[in-house]
């Protein structure tokens, strides 16, 4: 019977089957050395998620030492704005995901101190809607990725009581669809970086008993693919994030062991570059800094000994959050 | 004004060319058409209309639509028929067949005899369609699977079709033992034990009474218990009537002690929560009985299909769990050869329902006795449902682990689990009657791994045979001491 083709990639025997973790290394400490190279110039709307990608997957290979915690700093104070949220980069507009991203990587520096916090405080705050939603920054998008940026912000700064966390959860169990899964907002078609958003949300609130944890695993565990990636949704190409926003989620709930986890390590280190060092979204693509990390962190999940342990829920090294003192909740 | 947005908009149509996923230009046109004096949201439509003939999974143009939708005040049933028409014409539908569970259940909705409750059951698609239309359905999707059985969107959304409904919010059963002077209320979510709303009202009196979790590692639980003021109710010869009211559902369960007897309890069954299958009307049968048997003979041109094996066990669960158990071991064990990447999940769900059928023979049977030897049982579920249970036998199964969960088996005298792989033991805990514990061939290697024993005040044999820690030299000395109370000890 002829019918639909499964959307897939074939890994080639050739394949890495070795985790190269120094050409990784290498990679990302050359990154961004060479100030006006075009990827990185078209990339500055992004730059401070892209430092905390960098870092944190640094940090994860045991080699944040290798990284300008001093320049990364300045940046970092010279991104926040009056309103307290911080911007991509300097001279562009405040936004809650790099608010997120610049209180992820001063956590990873133990470097809280060098900005005003009650600042940031209040502009997550400032965020809230009526119906318990977030809006991304003033000019008012509204996607259930913002309700974890607020509460993932406010939790690494000890501050989560500052918003109203029931009307939040309210408007985040809005968003659940007939597969378990979440979406954007409230009716948006269930996807896996939404997924990862939410039961992280679900999982700082203290709420992860309000998912249907049976059925969502079964949906996350049918992303994995005969060539062993993930894709984010039914019909869609395996993508080394994935083996992030999947995972993680998987490992929250309680059922990372539904998927095969070596046909996943599989694909993941197919994913690698062996000359230029790093990972891309497929076997042969071009590499970046995002999928870096994403590859990483996911074969950390894995079990991966010669990578640091990570946490599924804020995407950073488990010690850094030790140190913090913040252990939010796991389904078992 | 309208000049300035509508070339805003023609601006927005030529960038949603070039990059129709740019989350920031879908925004900014909302952000736009929202402001315009007059806007049209025809053409809006349109354009979404146009973009999803391009590519239907494209979730920015499903949200704009809905967006516009609503807006617009585009009526529901015009929806449904607009996912008709995008479902029959392409593969990738998953996106159609999510925006029709969304309309379902506003257009058909199931008329519930009371009002709704003030707080009401969360989950996908809590509320029910009604009977009619989800006939309809199941022949819609079943068109779609057998003109492409690896069309897993119809696969997908049939298992939400053949799911139970949410279930009614209520508290499935209050047990009083006299002697522990304890009460222990089972519901049907987990609730804080913090949360305010539970009136305890003993012989007509309402009772300050300090409600907690079965075990310190999860606040929110499906059973709590509480103790009563001593002297209470241990007298034998006194009767006694409880009421557990949970104010915040405007639902309440009795419970009469009666003179004599040393324990009581009132329950529905797992039938009458229908726990694991709804009631099914006659018309509703012989339409899952006829899929079934579609099913079975698409499974037999598609032995490969997972989907197949997979709806089968589903329908079989859904009309006869104890009829078609033979069955759907079989299917399963073939579910896990022929999706081998999955295997864990078939396991676990595997367990979950041969958990459920001896649940099932239990209550027919009426005994507290639960029971399930090997069956490469890997992972335990349903434990709010043993709340009454006395005996219980898990041995030569998987088991890695007795979760804090099994602290929910409050009544139970008897502990069975030899020939597993247990190392851990947390929610054997504060177990008030728990008198005899086999743990013959496991895993248990340390003195640590037993201390949640020690909390359980009754305990008088345990035997430990076959396990690594009754290898450590001072281990006779160590067991007296963390368990005084142990007099039959088999090392």
């Amino acid at each position: 019977m002829l019918g639909t083709q499964i959307k897939d990639v074939i890994l080639k025997p050739d394949a890495p089957s070795s985790l190269l973790l120094d050409k990784h290394a290498d990679y990302i400490a050359a990154y961004g050395s060479k100030k006006d190279d075009y990827e990185y110039t078209l990339s500055e709307y992004l730059r401070m998620s892209g430092i905390y990608w960098g870092l944190t997957v640094m940090d994860l290979m045991g080699q944040l030492d290798r990284m300008n915690l001093q320049e990364i700093i300045d940046f970092i104070k010279a991104c926040q704005h009056d309103c307290g949220g911080f911007s991509a980069s300097i001279g562009h507009d405040p936004h809650l995901l790099y608010t997120l991203s610049a209180v992820q990587i001063l956590c990873l520096y133990d470097s809280l101190h060098a900005i005003d916090v009650d600042k940031v405080v209040e502009y997550v705050k400032g965020l809230q809607q009526e119906d318990g939603s977030f809006a991304g920054d003033k000019w008012g998008e509204i996607d259930t990725r913002f309700s974890f940026c607020a509460v993932a912000t406010l939790a690494l700064l000890g501050k989560m009581e500052m918003i109203n966390v029931d009307r939040a959860v309210e408007f985040v169990l809005s968003c659940m669809n007939f597969d378990g899964g979440f979406g954007c907002r409230p009716g948006s078609e269930s996807h896996a970086g939404q997924i990862y958003c939410c039961t992280g949300f679900l999982s700082l609130t203290g709420q992860l008993h309000q998912l249907n944890a049976d059925l969502l695993g079964w949906w996350l565990c049918e992303r994995q693919l005969p060539s062993g990636g993930l894709n984010g949704r039914p019909e869609k190409l395996p993508d080394v994030c994935y083996s992030w926003w999947v995972l993680a989620s998987l490992k929250i709930i309680g059922r990372i062991h539904w998927i095969d986890k070596s046909r996943l390590r599989q694909f993941i280190l197919a994913c690698q570059d062996e000359e230029t060092g790093g990972f891309a979204d497929r076997p042969g693509d071009m590499v970046d800094p995002f999928h870096t990390l994403f590859g990483v962190a996911g074969l950390s999940l894995l079990g991966e000994e010669q990578v640091k342990a990570v946490n599924p829920v804020l995407c950073m090294p488990e010690d850094v959050l030790q140190r913090i003192g913040l252990q939010p909740d796991l389904l078992s | 004004m309208q000049k300035i947005y509508e070339a805003e908009l023609s601006f927005l149509e030529a960038c949603l060319k070039v990059n129709p996923k740019s989350y920031g230009s879908w925004h900014h046109r909302g952000w736009v058409s929202a402001r315009l004096p007059r806007p049209d949201w025809a053409r809006e439509l349109s354009l979404c209309d146009r973009c999803l003939s391009l590519d239907d999974r494209n979730f920015h143009c499903w949200d704009y639509r809905r967006m516009v939708v609503k807006v617009s005040g585009v009526p529901v049933d015009q929806e449904l028929e607009f996912s008709d028409r995008l479902i029959g014409s392409n593969f990738s539908n998953y996106s159609s067949w999510h925006y029709r569970s969304t309309l379902l259940p506003v257009l058909h909705p199931q008329t519930r005899q009371e009002p709704p409750h003030a707080s009401s059951p969360r989950g996908p698609q809590s509320h029910r369609v009604c009977e009619e239309q989800l006939l309809k359905e199941y022949e819609l999707v079943q068109n779609a699977f057998f003109t492409d059985p690896n069309d897993q969107s119809a696969w997908f959304y049939y298992r939400w079709l053949l799911g139970r409904a949410e279930r009614e919010e209520t508290i499935s059963c209050v047990y009083v033992s006299r002697e522990d002077e304890r009460v222990a209320v089972a519901f049907s979510r987990p609730i804080n034990a913090r949360c305010v709303g539970l009136l305890l009202v003993l012989d007509g009196q309402p009772l300050r009474v300090e409600w907690r979790s079965v075990h310190p590692r999860f606040r929110h639980s499906p059973v709590l218990i509480c103790d009563l003021p001593p002297g209470t109710i241990n007298d034998v010869t006194n009767e006694h009537n409880l009421t557990v009211h949970w104010t915040g559902n405007h639902t309440h369960r009795d419970c009469a002690l009666y003179t004599g007897r040393v324990e009581s309890w009132c329950r529905d069954t797992a039938t009458d929560q229908e726990l694991f299958r709804s009631e099914l009307s006659v018309e509703k049968t012989s339409v899952l009985q006829s899929e079934l048997q579609s099913v079975k003979q698409l499974q037999e041109l598609e032995p490969l299909n997972k989907w197949c094996l997979l709806t089968i066990i589903l329908l079989m669960r859904a009309l006869d769990p104890l009829g078609y158990e033979k069955e759907t071991l079989a299917h399963f064990q073939t579910l896990k050869e022929v999706d081998s990447m999955r295997s864990e999940y078939y396991s676990d769900l595997c367990c979950k329902f041969m958990i459920e059928n001896t649940i099932l023979k239990m209550e027919y049977a009426e005994v507290r006795v639960f029971s399930i030897t090997d069956r490469n049982l890997t992972s335990l579920c349903h434990l709010d449902q043993l709340l009454l249970v006395t005996h219980i036998n898990l041995s030569s199964n998987r088991l890695q682990r007795l979760p804090p969960q099994f602290a929910m088996l409050q009544c139970l005298e008897v502990l069975e689990a030899d020939n597993n792989f247990l190392e851990n033991l947390e929610g054997v805990y504060h177990l008030p009657r728990l008198q005899e514990v086999s743990l013959k061939n496991n895993k248990i290697s340390t003195l640590t791994d037993l201390q949640p024993l020690a909390s359980c005040p009754e305990l008088k044999r345990l035997d430990l045979r076959g396990n690594p820690v009754t290898q450590a030299a001072s281990v006779e000395s160590d067991l007296a001491e963390l368990l005084p109370s142990v007099t039959d000890l088999l090392l």
